[in-house]
């Protein structure tokens, strides 16, 4: 097994290798710089162990590469989807088309979940009528109701980001409810007593001080588009990344698979960290009142 | 409005219907601090004049709260019947759980009294309206917004350029100068609740009800804001009500102090002081004595009403 690993640093590890080292090697910088550094090398270093795992697994030929593809294959499958392309469309291609859906889908399921929770932590007669249809919806798994879609809409864009709409819009439905319903009392007894009207008082008080939890909301509904995404291409699904996936499986091009949901797990942290950099911006006093 | 001129003719004289023609609050927006309450805060208790301009400014009769708790209903306050004078400082305390807090609620419309009516110039207390301005125990400033935000928050209707002028004025009244921009959370506890009172003020209440509002500060910081609070009311005479548990607090600042009984709240001292006015009122006999009694009144009031003392 060293014997193993000590080969695979030498493939794909190398040039990712140094900062792991210089976690003991490099005292430069203030503490919190070196708390830093040493976050990120332990982060660069799991990588590196997780990919000298894979590479030995794949190189011990317990099962055949169809099952599991080397690291290097991948990657070699990562530079000719960029370049000549799979399925018709390139890697990027595939991964903007359904960027794009994550996108309409998540956009208008915030905006009507925003709203139905605003109702539903207002309204009482509401909360008793949409409360449990909401949560009916969230419990489902969306391929359970991507067959009625296309039934209802075919096959082409509208049932994918009609799906990711009802995905996304229950988990900001009932973040928004909750943090309505506990909006402090004396916020809107404030703002009434510096002369804002009742019908004032939801655009001017409760959503933003509602707005933390929405955020939150928010971030938990755009994971679960993307985990919805891959689903909703599973139905003509190209370009996409999911229909990519789906593409390569049908031809049992593993390695294109794992390319896949490598693509879709890096690019899903990029988005969670974007959010929360705009989470960082939207919301400076979570936490400090 | 209709069913509201039907009801002040039970009330007050002919006088009242004028101080009725602005819808809730409207009247009050763009009243300035200073003007035509100064003359009044320079002699207490000249309540009959300011019957004349609509009442006093605030009179509870018969007012009486209860709920419903687990074993019945419970009185929390009351009854309470008061009647108080434009440009009074009236300070009240009691054994906690007497409800002064529920009483202070009860006149800024927060909550509508079981019994009783409650009037404030001369109007009826329907919610709450910008003409009664409110300061929490904790400062409850907006944390979305920042400090010049929360405290334009009540000027909406005002030009923009008028409401910057009075945003920066009213920092500056309350020792804030540059910290507008600041947001809430990152002022010192001190600095929070005098935006808090900023804010209040901002729409030009006529009356200022205050809730405990230095409890939650410490002891250095508190004596400050409590000769803050005295000079800006000194200048401002905007009529004040100030709940608090402290007993000297209420000597220091009070031209009128009231006590109120164990549960179910009533009033059971009600002393006209001119202790607010002295330079140094903490040196003065008078004060000294006037604590002495009122803490002796608190504490009888504790004990009687199974509350603890305050």
């Amino acid at each position: 097994m060293t014997a193993l690993d000590s080969s695979t640093g030498g493939l794909t590890g190398g040039p990712v290798g140094g900062p792991a080292d210089s976690s003991a090697t490099g005292p430069a910088g203030s503490a919190p710089a070196r708390g830093l550094w040493r976050s990120l090398a332990l982060r660069a270093g799991a990588v590196v162990a997780l990919v000298a795992i894979w590479q030995a697994v794949a190189m011990a030929r317990i099962w055949p590469p169809v099952f599991v593809p080397e690291p290097l294959a991948v990657w070699e499958q990562f530079l000719r989807t960029t370049t000549d392309g799979v399925s018709g469309y390139t890697l990027q291609e595939h991964l903007l088309t359904s960027l794009r859906r994550i996108l309409l889908g998540c956009l208008y399921g915030v905006a009507g979940g925003v709203l139905l929770g605003l109702l539903i932590g207002m309204v009482p007669t509401l909360r008793a009528l949409l409360g449990p249809l909401v949560t009916f919806v969230r419990t489902l798994p969306p391929l359970a109701y991507l067959s009625l879609l296309v039934i209802w809409f075919g096959i082409d864009e509208e049932p994918k980001i009609w799906l990711l709409l009802l995905a996304a819009l229950p988990p900001v439905a009932v973040a928004t409810a909750d943090a309505v319903r506990s909006v402090h009392e004396d916020y809107l007894n404030a703002a009434r007593s510096l002369g804002a009207r009742r019908h004032e008082l939801p655009l001017r008080v409760v959503l933003p001080s509602a707005l933390p939890e929405i955020i939150t909301g928010v971030r938990v509904a755009v994971g679960v588009a993307y985990t919805t995404v891959v689903a909703a291409e599973t139905v003509n699904g190209v370009p996409g990344i999911g229909g990519m996936v789906r593409d390569a499986q049908r031809y049992n091009q593993t390695d294109v698979v794992v390319l896949g949901i490598l693509v879709i797990g890096v690019s899903g942290l990029l988005i969670d960290f974007l959010l929360q950099t705009i989470d960082r911006r939207l919301v400076p006093w979570r936490g400090r009142t | 409005m209709r069913s509201r001129a039907t009801d002040q003719g039970t009330v007050r004289q002919a006088g009242v219907v004028e101080s009725g023609t602005g819808e809730a609050g409207e009247g009050a927006v763009g009243v300035d601090i200073g003007t035509d309450e100064k003359t009044a805060a320079a002699e207490p208790g000249t309540g009959k004049d300011a019957a004349v301009a609509g009442g006093p400014a605030l009179a509870l009769a018969g007012v009486s709260h209860s709920y419903r708790g687990r074993g019945g209903t419970v009185t929390a306050l009351g009854p309470v019947d008061l009647e108080i004078a434009r440009g009074e400082f009236v300070t009240v305390v009691g054994p906690s759980g007497c409800g002064k807090s529920t009483l202070l609620r009860l006149v800024a419309g927060f909550a509508a009294p079981s019994t009783g009516r409650i009037t404030a110039s001369g109007r009826p207390v329907a919610g709450p309206d910008p003409a009664r301005g409110y300061v929490f125990q904790q400062h409850r400033l907006f944390p979305w917004l920042s400090v010049a935000g929360n405290i334009g928050f009540g000027l909406r209707g005002t030009p923009k350029a008028e409401r910057r002028a009075r945003v920066a004025e009213l920092l500056e009244l309350t020792g804030l100068g540059d910290v507008g921009r600041a947001r809430p959370y990152e002022l010192s506890g001190g600095m929070q609740q005098r935006a808090a009172i900023a804010r209040a003020l901002a729409p030009g209440p006529a009356l200022l009800l205050m809730d405990e509002p230095f409890a939650a500060l410490d002891a250095f910081t508190r004596e400050r804001m409590q000769e803050e609070v005295r000079e800006l009311w000194r200048r401002a005479g905007t009529t004040v009500v100030f709940i608090t548990h402290s007993v000297d607090e209420a000597v220091y600042l009070g031209t009128r102090v009231l006590a109120l009984s164990g549960r179910p709240g009533q009033v059971i001292f009600d002393r006209a002081s001119d202790l607010p006015y002295e330079e140094q009122p903490r040196g003065r006999p008078r004060f000294a004595a006037l604590r002495e009694e009122l803490t002796a009144v608190v504490r009888q009031a504790a004990s009687a009403g199974g509350g603890t003392a305050a």
